[in-house]
Order: structure tokens, then C-alpha cells, then sequence
């Protein structure tokens, strides 16, 4: 099992900069950026200097739509990317939250085709810079690429058992997110389905990225609950099911949300909704709780964010206990 | 008067960065990287050469807020510029409309590209402003229309060669632009040589073509050249430029469209510009070719 670390574009640029001028020391498998619609820093743009300024780490997104850009341009800037780093470069792919979506204009509809069609054109796009490419449904006429990447693989970051099935079939790994039961639940379904296409599940890389925050003292438990907070916020109800969470308990947390805020809230979140929603505790408890979805199938996991108190220090003491105990 | 390079970012990375460092070497002001819908992704392309240089400012563009959203482009320069300072500009311009095209991007369904141009332009400095970064907004422009818009950006660079299409244009913004911009450029495709190579030769030649051929009519009838033009816009229309359109295009017409002087000429060339108050030069495709068409243009410019 490795570990890697997770960032988004809503980070600061001095926050990337330590990450990346400390990934390869900290003897890291990856970092895994993901695209926070609408945030000062640039997906492909901060992922290249990602690259840029490491030696061995993997770099992937984690994850950017497919709906909010042209093709092409993802086709082009994921391959401009590998270029930079040839085989350190992996393309995440997920859907984008409804609202996101809604607020760029962008019809939510047929997501599984959605999915299956960019993953299609892009590894089209990718291995053909001889001929030209169409594609009616797009609009592209006759595109010819002038470059061109060796295979990229592609992750998928979905958490709807259609999409999760897409996955399984043509997608390199996934990334998960949710609650202990529903990864387990959801790396049954995809074995499942890979076996019913007799696909190697053993070709198919596992991650897992949920919230972690590392904890010093007792006032750190406040990072832990507002994350919660949040997080008990954006969780589909099907994840909740999938997951055997009582659904009131955490109704009730979005109610007193939102009539009284995050600061009231925090107050009133249970122990055991804590552990359902979030990864905590100091190093050791953080790399051995990481360590027991190992038997799952999770391959990889990514810490953060929100990190803890102090993010630095706080990426640099999981990394360390987790370089020591392995 | 500034001189820069555009880099065409069918380079490979590797290349872009070896040229990059050789024009910050030689001590050009700028190096320009294109983003066109079949070549490499340009803000990554900055990044890497931002990374190997320290003196030459960086500019991305043109890029073209119709295949971007302003949101995306003002992000790109704001990873850029707080992650190596600010020696950022940026381009935008409507962009190649047969490229747009092919990605599905019809500028023909576009109502109103002026607006939709000043619009973006507006929503970029906004974001910039609100992130505390500064960065100068160029305008990519040629045709009259276009013209029409430079009071609100920085700087215009406009896509001609000729002094009598630059004068001309000029004349179009003192007549009818209440600001003009602090900075006039040109970009051009160009190659300042010390002796001539045919096959960069033959390169120019299709780079002007490309800009002859997605040159306005009003402009072409202006100077006379539509009638000369037709046959290779005919053909043009049913398959992309290849040697049989570029037979059909008159050899005046490709020198109209492109800088093809000897390094001993381009003292006099820029002379011409200076006394028409263009302050910034780039040398596109194909002088960015090689380091030796890099080190002919720098030997050149020497000669100033």
C-alpha cells in the first residue's frame, strides 16, 4: 500500500510550493490534485508545475470534468503533461458536483455517456496526431493532433453505482471517497463487474481520499467536526445507505446547519458519525487506520485535506510515520 | 522597442525549454506561446520555460476566451505569475476560426465575438484584480472591427508585416479610438536570416499563407489582394492548406503576410516601425524554428 498526498486548486501557491519542493523527500507514491470549480489556481496549469518541480512522485488529478471544458483541450493539456514527465502523469476524470455544474450553465444530463465518450475520444486523440478525428455529437470536424502521448492512465473519481460500473470497464483505477462500508461495497461491485468481463482486478488500481486531519491536541477535534460537518453536507444519500449510516442523525446535522451555521453545528456531532466521515487521530493512528483498508484492496491512500492544525507539519509527520512503520 | 519570440507549441517541451533559454541568454524581451486547438496546452508550456529562465517575460497567447472561459484563463496566469513572479502578459484574440472550427467552435454562432471579446477581457482583469496579480492584457487584432476595441486593453499586437497595413491600421485606431494603448506591437511570421534556407524559407511561406488566407476581406479588398487570394480560399475551403493552395497564392501576397529580410535589412525594417510608433516585435513561425534561426534573428538585432 503507498501513500500520497491530496491538494485542490482552491490551495495557496506557498502551500503547493512546499509540497512540491518536499514530495520526493517525503518519499511519497503521488500527489493527487483535484479541481475545485472556480478557484484561483488552474488544474493543468498547477499539475505541470507539480511536475515540473518533482523527480519521482506520480502526479495525477483527482479529479476535473470532462463537461467543463472542450475535449480537446483536455486531450492536449493531459498529453502536454505526460510529456513533461512520461509515465508520472495520471488523468482523473469525474462527472462535477450538480451545483457546479448548474452555476457554469451545463446541463446535467446522461453522465455515464458523458464519461464513456471522453474516455473514448481522449485516448482517440491521444495515440492519433497522423489522422483526423470526428465527431458529430461534439462538433469536432476533422481534428488532426500535433502531438501525441503514449497511453495515460485514466482514474475516475464517481461514487453512483452506474458510473462505478463504467469504471470497472474502462477505466485504469478509481478513486473513492465515502464512508469505510461503501469503499468496501464498492470495490465489491467493481471486482464483480471486472470479473464478469474477465478483466484483471489486479490491473485495476484502488484509491482511497477521505478527509484526514491530524490530530495534536484536543482543540484540533474542532477541524475534525466542522469537517465532518461539511462533508455529512455533500454526502449523497445513496453513499449513506450503501453505507448503513442512520440517515436522520445526519439530517439533522444539515437542518442545524443551516439554520444556525458551522459553529453551532460542531457542537452537536456524535463520536461514532466522526469515524464514519473522516480519518483522524495523531501519525500512528492515522497510517494504521490508512493500513487497514489494505485488506479491502485499496492500493493507495491520500492524506488531506484538511490536514490538521498545521498542514505542514502535519503532511511531514503521517509521511515520516508512515515511511517508518513500512 | 521590445523584441520577442513566438514559439509555436507544436515543440516539443524539451525544444520550447532549449530555445527559451537561449532567448533569455541572447537577451530578447519576450517569448510568446500560441495556444491552438491542435497543438500543445500553452499554460504548461509557460510553466516550463518559466521554470529554466529568469529575465525573459513570458507571454501567453494568443489565446482565445472562446475556447477558454475567462475564469480559466485569468486561473492559468495566477499559478503562473504566484508561482514566478510577476513577468507575465497575456494575448487574447477571437483565434484561428477554421482551428476553432474543427473543435466546435464556430465563431459564426457567435452573435456578438466584439462583446463577447470585451466581456472577457473585463472578467479577466476582474479576477486578476481580486487576486492582487498584475499582468498586462493584449489584444490579438487585425481586422477593422477589432481595431475598434484596443482602447480597453494594454497593448494591441497586430497581426501584420507590411508598413502600409501596420500605417493603415494605425490610422484606423487615431480615427477612431478615443484611447490608444500604451503599448503597439506587431507578430508576424517571420524569418530574419543571414543567409537563406529554403526549407525554413518554405515554412514561412505556409505560416503566411495560413494568416493570408484567415485575413478579413474588407482588409484584402483594401489592399487589392482578394481577387489574387480567391483561387487559394476556394480550394481552402474544402481541405486544410497544403502545397496545391499554396501554389495558388501569388508571391506578393506571402510577402505581404510575413518578415522575410536578410539581417543586413532588418536595421532599416525596424526604423520603418519605429517611426510609426510600434514599440514591441515578434518574431513568430517559423523564426523560432531552431537555435539557429534564434541566432540569426539575435545577430540581426545586433545590428541595431
Amino acid at each position: 500500500m503507498h501513500l500520497s498526498i491530496g491538494l485542490t486548486t482552491s490551495i495557496s501557491a506557498n502551500r503547493m510550493k512546499w509540497i512540491y519542493e518536499n514530495a520526493d523527500n517525503l518519499c511519497l507514491n503521488g500527489l493527487w490534485i483535484g479541481e475545485d470549480i472556480g478557484r484561483p489556481q488552474e488544474i493543468f496549469t498547477s499539475t505541470a508545475l507539480l511536475l515540473l518541480n518533482t523527480k519521482n512522485v506520480n502526479i495525477g488529478i483527482g479529479v476535473t470534468s470532462p463537461l467543463i471544458r472542450n475535449i480537446t483541450t483536455i486531450a492536449r493539456a493531459s498529453s502536454t503533461l505526460s510529456e513533461i514527465a512520461p509515465n508520472r502523469f495520471r488523468m482523473g476524470l469525474g462527472i462535477g458536483g450538480i451545483q457546479d455544474l448548474t452555476s457554469l450553465g451545463i446541463p446535467f444530463k446522461r453522465p455515464v455517456n458523458s464519461m464513456e465518450r471522453a474516455v473514448e475520444i481522449l485516448r482517440t486523440i491521444w495515440v492519433n496526431n497522423v489522422n483526423s478525428i470526428s465527431n458529430e455529437e461534439l462538433g469536432i470536424h476533422n481534428y488532426t493532433a500535433k502531438y501525441s502521448s503514449k497511453r495515460i492512465p485514466i482514474f475516475f473519481g464517481v461514487r453512483g453505482p452506474k458510473l462505478m460500473t463504467l469504471a470497472a470497464s474502462i477505466a485504469d483505477g478509481i478513486i473513492l471517497s465515502g464512508p469505510r462500508q461503501f469503499v468496501e461495497k464498492s470495490i465489491k461491485l467493481i471486482k464483480e463487474k471486472r470479473n464478469s468481463l474477465n478483466l484483471s482486478s489486479e490491473k485495476f488500481h484502488f484509491v482511497l481520499w477521505v478527509p484526514t486531519i491530524l490530530i495534536r491536541k484536543n482543540e484540533d477535534l474542532e477541524i475534525v467536526k466542522k469537517t465532518v460537518a461539511i462533508v455529512a453536507l455533500d454526502t449523497p444519500d445513496h453513499i449513506l445507505e450503501m453505507s448503513g449510516i442512520n440517515k436522520s442523525e445526519i439530517f439533522l446535522i444539515r437542518s442545524e446547519m443551516k439554520a444556525h451555521g458551522i459553529e453551532k453545528v460542531v457542537e452537536k456531532i456524535p463520536d461514532r458519525i466522526i469515524d464514519l466521515l473522516c480519518i483522524s487521530g495523531d501519525a500512528d493512528e492515522i497510517c494504521d487506520k490508512f493500513e487497514s483498508y489494505s485488506s479491502l484492496g485499496i492500493q493507495e491512500v491520500v492524506f488531506g485535506p484538511p490536514y490538521g492544525k498545521d498542514a505542514r507539519k502535519s503532511m511531514a509527520q503521517v509521511a515520516q510515520t508512515w515511511s517508518k512503520n513500512s | 522597442m521590445k523584441f520577442a519570440v513566438s514559439l509555436n507549441s507544436n515543440d516539443l517541451i524539451s525544444d520550447a525549454v532549449k530555445k527559451s533559454i537561449e532567448l533569455d541568454r541572447l537577451g530578447l524581451d519576450y517569448v510568446w506561446v500560441s495556444d491552438l486547438p491542435s497543438q500543445r496546452y500553452a499554460p504548461a508550456v509557460c510553466a516550463a520555460i518559466a521554470k529554466v529562465t529568469s529575465k525573459i517575460r513570458i507571454g501567453l497567447g494568443l489565446i482565445s476566451p472562446f475556447l477558454h472561459t475567462s475564469q480559466q484563463i485569468a486561473s492559468s496566469l495566477t499559478t503562473l505569475i504566484e508561482s514566478y513572479g510577476s513577468r507575465f502578459d497575456l494575448c487574447i484574440g477571437p483565434g484561428d476560426r477554421d482551428e476553432l472550427y474543427r473543435v466546435g467552435v464556430d465563431l459564426k454562432n457567435h452573435k456578438n465575438i466584439l462583446q463577447s471579446l470585451l466581456n472577457s477581457r473585463e472578467e479577466i482583469s476582474t479576477l486578476l484584480q481580486k487576486r492582487g496579480i498584475e499582468s498586462r492584457i493584449w489584444l490579438g487584432a487585425q481586422g477593422p472591427k477589432l481595431l475598434k476595441l484596443v482602447s480597453a486593453f494594454d497593448g494591441v499586437l497586430l497581426n501584420y508585416s507590411s508598413i502600409e497595413m501596420i500605417e493603415w491600421s494605425l490610422n484606423i485606431m487615431k480615427e477612431e479610438v478615443i484611447d490608444i494603448p500604451r503599448s503597439i506591437g506587431i507578430f508576424s511570421p517571420s524569418y530574419v536570416y543571414e543567409r537563406i534556407n529554403p526549407k525554413i524559407q518554405k515554412m514561412l511561406h505556409y505560416t503566411a499563407a495560413t494568416v493570408a488566407l484567415g485575413t478579413s476581406k474588407t482588409v484584402l479588398k483594401k489592399f487589392l489582394l482578394d481577387e489574387g487570394l480567391e483561387p487559394a480560399r476556394i480550394a481552402h475551403k474544402s481541405k486544410s492548406l497544403d502545397e496545391s493552395i499554396l501554389k495558388l497564392i501569388p508571391q506578393n501576397i506571402i510577402k505581404k503576410f510575413s518578415i522575410f529580410i536578410s539581417q543586413d535589412e532588418l536595421p532599416n525594417y525596424i526604423q520603418e516601425l519605429k517611426r510609426l510608433g510600434v514599440e514591441h516585435v515578434a518574431f513568430s513561425y517559423p523564426q523560432g524554428y531552431s537555435l539557429e534561426t534564434i541566432k540569426e534573428l539575435s545577430e540581426g538585432l545586433s545590428k541595431l
